[in-house]
């Protein structure tokens, strides 16, 4: 019996003994020791400008020495393993972590040149700036059309109700999602389907006319063909808005996105251009990854 | 992994025909579950019949009063006095009934004769003939209210068979309720006076109007108070505070509130609202207040777990698109968070409601006979009358006690309902 089951095992798996494979262990589990990021982080006239960033839940480090730029027009993807600090950074960008009190950021992050950790800045103009979609879809348990107009109204964008009409209307067609629910625009957002719901929340981030919309896992929760909707409408919105967008996915990573970031442990390792990322990386860890001997 | 034996595994592998015994002291031991909790469900609800059914068939005989009819003259010369709160309306009463019953002449028979009608049946002629003097010089005939011990007669709670000596009427006084009922003079009529007076010493004349009005301006105070300021505390604990150790010994304290006698928040109440701010005793704005710190860690406790409960996803979205952290909790947490709240605010109500240690502290056990018309007036409230009616020796306080059981009941049902409107009201459907 103990030999059928060892030819089993030879089968199966690739011989791999105890000490490789703490060794193997050990490498992808340790900060690598040269810090400088592979690849290129910065761009030609930044829309956000993110230099030294360090992030701190408590005393633990979750964020160390992110420095790089976010392009106007283009789709910058996040790809790294779980933990890597991926959606922490993503976060720091429109100051989402404030909410947790523990967090401490260092570092600058400029959008338009502006620090927005400076003194004077107020979040709320800022997150109305830098708009951001959530992993799971969460529209508000009001009707589409309210969830969608709640942006314009708290930030007072609108003058009357054919205003307001006609910037719901906008943002449901750019997100896709007009042609389906323009006759039950008064119904529950929440009746809607789960990627129906993501292009909803998408259109509710663009109402008020963001220039930066940041995603966290969009397609996560949403089947595939609800993600390939998600996914043209990245596409489309490139066309005014910059992106970022955090996805597990690389697939996914390789469909949407111009530039590609891998994170390790808190780590930016590898920048550029993603056919570069996907075809020839420039560091270790970025090809382990994306060949899938880890993850 | 190693040499599993193949018969081994066939012996210990369960047959899906045939059960083993494990399983089936498995599924025994499932149906002794079901079985208690089947019984529990039971016996309460058979304590709950049987209270209601206690309470309703005792009480339900308070709803009814015994009246007899009398044909009273208006006398012109009883009248002669221009005041008309002076004229002798007693002695109006007593003429119809001599009239009635010609053949009693001693003093005695009188006295007897005349404890058959309510002390209150003066009040109403008194208060006939202010409403309208036209009628002095006729005569008139009226139901008034009989004497208590009448009214217990006609409801078979007095013994006629009992020995005249252990007995509340005599012979002589049956004799006449005899005639009385012979001529349809002696009715059971449905008692106005039971929902439309305060209390009083004479069961037929009590009332349960003044302990409901005294309950309702108490309840209006402390829910005033308490709901407002319970969510805002809520909301500031659970959405604001620090997380230190000034907010966790707060929250340890509320928490410890909740379960402090309530007796002690009615010593507090005299100490502080009466004897320190010099509030007026009795009066349901002491008891309001009293009764809104009694509520109040309930309240809070039960608004903090509601807020808790609102999916941070929510919060996440509105902060996203730029709303301010105020904009979030009163445009989306909030109405949430709306149908925990009214819950805790009306299981803290609920309590309040039923309270009467702490208003013995401030002085609403008092006798008091007036309704109250305002949150300053002294008032009673319904639990510290039923108290007090409990407590009295006469026989008719008895069904009284159980009716005023009823209508509390009956209040905290229309409040539940009201809240449970509320709660569906607001709540949202995902």
């Amino acid at each position: 019996m103990e030999i059928a089951a060892s030819r089993m095992t030879d089968q199966a798996f690739p011989i791999m003994n105890a000490d490789i494979l703490a060794e193997e262990h050990a490498r992808l589990h340790a900060r690598p020791v040269d810090r400088k990021t592979v690849g290129s982080p910065f761009v030609k006239n930044p829309r956000m400008t993110c230099r030294n960033v360090d992030v701190f839940y408590g005393e633990k480090q979750a964020i160390n020495k992110v420095s790089i730029d976010v392009g106007q027009n283009q789709v910058l993807a996040m790809i790294g393993p779980s933990g890597c600090g991926k959606s922490t950074f993503l976060r720091c960008l429109n100051r989402m972590n404030d909410t947790v009190s523990s967090c401490r950021v260092e570092g600058k992050v400029c959008l338009d040149g502006i620090d927005i950790y400076g003194p004077a800045i107020d979040v709320v103009p800022l997150r109305a700036r830098v708009g951001m979609v959530f992993q799971k879809p969460n529209p508000f348990p009001k009707s589409i059309y309210d969830n969608v107009a709640y942006g314009p109204r708290i930030h007072g964008l609108t003058r009357d109700k054919n205003e307001l009409d006609e910037i719901v209307q906008t943002s449901l067609v750019k997100a896709g999602l007009w042609e389906e629910v323009k006759d039950r625009l008064r119904e529950p957002g929440t009746g809607l389907s789960g990627g129906q719901q993501q292009r909803l929340c998408i259109a509710r981030a663009i109402a008020v006319s963001p220039e930066v919309i940041l995603m966290d896992e969009p397609c996560s929760a949403l089947d595939p063909i609800a993600t390939a909707r998600v996914e043209e409408l990245i596409a489309e919105l490139r066309a005014q808005y910059a992106i970022v967008i955090v996805t597990h996915a690389m697939q996914q990573a390789s469909r949407v996105s111009q530039r590609t970031a891998y994170f390790h442990l808190g780590d930016l390792i590898e920048v550029g251009p993603t056919e570069k990322i996907f075809t020839n990386p420039g560091h270790k860890l970025t090809e382990d990854y994306i060949t899938g001997r880890f993850g | 992994m190693n040499s599993p034996e193949p018969v081994n595994t066939m012996t210990t592998r369960p047959s899906l025909l045939e059960p083993g015994k494990n399983l089936k002291k498995r599924y025994r031991t499932d149906l002794w579950f079901q079985r208690i909790g089947i019984t529990a469900i039971f016996l309460s609800l058979a304590f709950i019949a049987l209270l209601f059914f206690q309470i309703i068939s005792e009480g339900y005989t308070a709803f009814i009063q015994t009246n007899i009819l009398l044909e009273v003259e208006f006398s012109e010369q009883a009248f002669a006095k221009e005041n008309l709160a002076t004229a002798d309306y007693p002695g109006l009463i007593k003429k119809s009934l001599t009239d009635t019953f010609p053949e009693v002449k001693s003093r005695n028979g009188k006295k007897l004769l005349f404890s058959l009608v309510s002390s209150g049946a003066a009040y109403k002629l008194q208060e006939m003939v202010e409403a309208n003097p036209k009628i002095i010089g006729t005569r008139q005939k009226m139901w008034v209210a009989a004497a208590s011990d009448v009214d217990m007669l006609m409801k078979n709670k007095i013994d006629r068979k009992a020995p005249e000596e252990n007995r509340r009427l005599m012979d002589n006084q049956l004799a006449w309720l005899d005639i009385l009922k012979s001529q349809g003079r002696l009715e059971k009529q449905f008692n106005q006076t039971f929902f439309t007076t305060g209390d009083s010493r004479e069961p037929e004349l009590a009332g349960i109007l003044g302990g409901v009005k005294g309950t309702a301006l108490t309840l209006f105070i402390t829910l005033t108070l308490a709901f407002p300021i319970g969510v805002a505390a809520a909301i500031y604990l659970e959405e604001f505070a620090p997380q230190n150790h000034w907010t966790d010994l707060i929250e340890v304290n509320i928490n410890n509130l909740a379960a402090v006698p309530s007796i002690i928040f009615g010593l507090l109440g005299l100490a502080i609202f009466i004897n320190f701010f010099g509030l007026p005793r009795s009066t349901p704005i002491v008891g309001g207040l009293v009764l809104a710190l009694m509520a109040l860690p309930t309240i809070i406790i039960a608004g903090r777990a509601s807020l808790k409960s609102v999916p941070p996803s929510i919060r996440e979205a509105a902060l996203g698109i730029g709303a301010s952290k105020m904009q979030t909790i009163t445009h989306h947490v909030l109405p949430l968070a709306m149908p925990g709240m009214l819950t805790g605010a009306i299981i803290g109500m609920a309590h309040a409601l039923g309270e009467t240690a702490p208003l013995l502290m401030i002085g609403m056990v008092a006798f008091i006979v007036d309704i109250p018309g305002a949150i300053t007036d002294p008032a009673a409230v319904l639990p510290v009358q039923i108290y007090l009616w409990a407590d009295s020796p006469e026989r008719g306080f008895t069904e009284k006690t159980s009716a005023a059981i009823i209508i509390l009941l009956a209040f905290l049902m229309t409040m539940n309902s009201l809240a449970i409107y509320l709660r569906k009201k607001f709540e949202i459907k995902w």
